[in-house]
């Protein structure tokens, strides 16, 4: 489905540069639920964000179903996060002068102009409510992100991801600033997403034991991912479904 | 959609914005207040300005005047094809002279003033057709017949005067008629003695001579009248220096130009038409009586014209009445002139004024703009977070500069209606604002003696107040322009990680 051949990335500021990703290959299939895992620094959040179009990079393809979505201009690149690209963030990341609702509709609203959403506005609304309700969240469709918890506003978020029915969902560290109990509550709703909706999901995440969740583990090294063989922790990436909470 | 939408919420949610709001309603409504005053006065000055002049003149140099009658200047006129525009005429004698009176100081000693003054010879029933002279009258106000003739109250004053300047004579001639003696009803009688002594023969009993009929002068009321500030209470006060049925003199020079010319009056009214200028220099006294006192016979040196309500438009006047005219009475003995090129100088400072103040103003909305400016680029700082996420979810950048735009011209226009109405009301309640200022502070804000006006004159003008909110919010989006840009540029990534 996804696949990014050979790419590197290097943040250059002033004379430094420092090589992110080096000559990096990595694929997802259809319906997978990926994890990355590595140390701080090697580059797990910045291949997240080159599969998700939000950061182009210098060298190799990206492509989804055997299309560049690289190298594709502004208009377009937006249109495919908006439709394609569902994103979950570590700090959520949600407009605090919106509702949880609003916040849930917030891809509708991109997408519309405001006599499309006016069209729309009833199938969306109760997308949305739907959405709330699937992640738990059916009591705070009118509250605020400040009048909610940290796994609630992940949730609402979660929510917001999957609205537009994106066929790959990104989640940059989603557990990070959770407590372990709410950080594999969200692991499991998305694995059930993945399982009920068929949702395909690359997670990035620090923690071994929420990946080993996941139907498959990818370690990063230094900007590339690193053999299994090569794998110095001894900790098994096997995926095991049978989570705690 | 979501750009409405996140304008909408970040203007009921930041106090920033309150901020800016207010910024821009006071640069609005002062703009508002300031343009309705001025406007108010350059309004009520070319009211007055009209209300005392004809709508055009013709006039002359020659100090004896044109050398044509005003029946036959006017029969001309009504000939040519100007004439069916005009409404009404009046000849008009203007002279330069002095008005000499008598007052009493305040120890009580009688003291003469001599004040410089332009003396206008009119028939007052065909002036008050042609201006505004029977609305400034104190007396007669809005009479469509005035005359100079002395009321009750300025002839009792009169009689009064001449009692005490001439007690032996009578006061009313016709009481105080003897009968006519018959010389020849008592014939004298020669005595026969031709040494006796001659008879005494008794003066005749002549008649009274007829008192000077009173000749009516309408004077300038800050001519006639002493204003000054109350040291103790602050408050204008005035002095009837010279009352209805007194007697000034007035000194101008006679038709040849080389022999000065004198007649006494005796005021009948006043003209107030609250400038100063011309309430302190204009005395309006019957045209035959000047035209008498000059030598001047019938001539005039000015026919003032009115024309009917839908030529005196200023430009119709301009291009085609005012050159008409001038075929009839070429230059250099006659001059054709509207009351706009008469005032010409007062009414361009008037316009260059308030065009200057409103320029100088509206950096007030330029600097309320650089508030906005800063303001909004604090905004942009704080919603780093916020973009990077609407880009990630497919917010393109031109949506992103949108919303920061759409927000300035929301700050702007919700701070335009504000500023609207708060400087309408302000301009509506001026008058009781600056009584209540005046009482708090103490120091007159508006003092009446400067202007002559009873209250601060105010003019809404719609045009400008459209003008000074578009102006406002065009700086309100201009100024959102730059952090707008910042904001549409922000890479999605670093606005992602921004601590």
């Amino acid at each position: 489905m996804l696949r990014a051949e050979n790419i590197t990335k290097t943040y250059r500021r002033h004379a430094d540069s420092v090589r992110v990703l080096n000559d990096l290959s990595f694929s997802v299939k259809d319906g997978e639920f990926v994890s990355i895992v590595g140390a701080s620094g090697s580059g797990k959040s910045t291949l997240l964000h080159l599969l998700g179009t939000l950061d182009q990079p210098d060298s190799g393809t990206i492509s989804l179903d055997g299309k560049r979505i690289d190298n594709l201009p502004g208009k377009e690149r937006d249109r495919l996060r908006n439709e394609t690209f569902g994103f979950v963030f570590q700090f959520y990341h949600l407009l605090p002068e919106l509702t949880a609702l609003d916040n849930v509709l917030m891809p509708a609203y991109i997408r519309h102009t405001a006599l499309g959403w006016w069209k729309n506005r009833r199938t969306w609304r109760k997308r949305g409510l739907d959405l709330l309700n699937r992640v738990g969240l059916g009591q705070r469709v009118r509250h605020k992100p400040r009048e909610m918890s940290g796994g609630e506003m992940q949730r609402a978020a979660v929510a917001r991801a999957l609205l537009a029915r994106p066929r790959l969902l990104l989640a940059d560290e989603p557990t990070g600033n959770l407590d372990v109990e709410t950080g594999g509550e969200i692991v499991h709703l998305l694995r059930d997403l993945n399982r009920d909706d068929g949702v395909t999901i690359v997670m990035v995440t620090h923690n071994l034991e929420l990946a080993a969740a996941t139907d498959r583990v990818v370690r990063m090294a230094g900007g590339k991912i690193v053999p299994a063989t090569e794998d110095r922790t001894g900790a098994s990436f096997r995926p095991t479904l049978s989570m705690a909470g | 959609m979501y750009k409405f939408l996140l304008c909408t919420r970040y203007l009921q949610t930041r106090f920033l914005a309150f901020v800016c709001i207010v910024s821009v309603m006071l640069g609005n409504s002062t703009l508002i207040v300031v343009n309705s005053v001025m406007s108010g006065f350059a309004t009520k000055l070319k009211d007055r300005l009209h209300g005392i002049s004809a709508d055009a003149s013709i006039d002359t140099e020659r100090f004896s005047g044109f050398s044509e009658s005003p029946d036959s200047m006017t029969a001309r006129i009504m000939a040519s094809p100007a004439g069916r525009h005009v409404e009404a005429v009046s000849p008009t004698v203007e002279v330069f002279g002095m008005l000499q009176f008598r007052r009493k100081d305040r120890s009580g000693e009688d003291v003469v003033d001599v004040k410089k003054i332009m003396i206008s010879g009119v028939d007052p029933a065909k002036h008050a057709k042609v201006g505004g002279f029977s609305q400034y009258l104190t007396r007669q106000k809005n009479r469509p017949n005035p005359s100079f003739d002395l009321t009750q109250e300025a002839r009792e004053r009169y009689e009064r005067n001449r009692a005490l300047d001439f007690p032996d004579f009578p006061a009313n001639p016709s009481t105080a008629r003897e009968p006519k003696p018959d010389f020849f009803k008592d014939p004298i009688v020669v005595p026969q003695n031709p040494l006796a002594p001659p008879p005494t023969i008794a003066p005749p009993v002549l008649d009274a001579l007829p008192p000077p009929k009173p000749v009516g002068i309408v004077l300038g009321y800050s001519l006639a009248h002493y204003r000054y500030t109350d040291p103790h209470t602050n408050e204008v006060k005035e002095i009837e220096v010279i009352k209805p049925g007194d007697h000034v003199m007035i000194v101008t020079l006679g038709v040849t130009g080389d022999a000065p010319v004198s007649r006494t009056f005796v005021v009948v009214d006043y003209f107030q038409s609250q400038m100063s200028e011309y309430d302190s220099m204009f005395v309006y006294v019957p045209l035959d009586e000047l035209q008498k006192m000059r030598g001047m016979g019938d001539k005039i040196n000015s026919l003032q014209m009115k024309f009917r309500p839908d030529s005196s438009q200023p430009l119709y006047m301009k291009q085609v009445l005012v050159p008409e005219l001038q075929k009839l009475f070429p230059p250099p003995d006659s001059r054709v002139s509207t009351w706009q090129d008469k005032q010409s100088v007062l009414l361009a400072a008037i316009d260059v004024e308030r065009g200057l103040l409103n320029l100088l103003l509206f950096l007030i909305v330029g600097v309320a703009g650089f508030g906005i400016l800063a303001i909004f680029t604090m905004i942009v700082s704080e919603k780093y977070r916020d973009i990077g996420i609407m880009k990630s979810l497919g917010a393109s950048s031109g949506g992103v500069m949108s919303i920061f735009l759409g927000y300035g011209f929301l700050l702007g226009a919700v701070g335009c209606i504000l500023g609207t109405g708060l400087g309408l009301a302000i301009t509506k309640y001026i008058n009781p604002l600056e009584s209540f200022l005046t009482k708090l502070t103490g120091t007159a804000l508006f003092p009446r003696d400067v202007y002559y006006f009873d209250a601060i004159p105010t003019n809404v003008d719609t045009l400008a107040v459209a003008l000074v909110n578009i102006g406002a919010i065009a700086v309100a989006v201009i100024f959102s322009v730059l952090p707008a840009l910042r904001a549409a540029r922000l890479h999605p990534v670093r606005a992602l990680r921004f601590e």
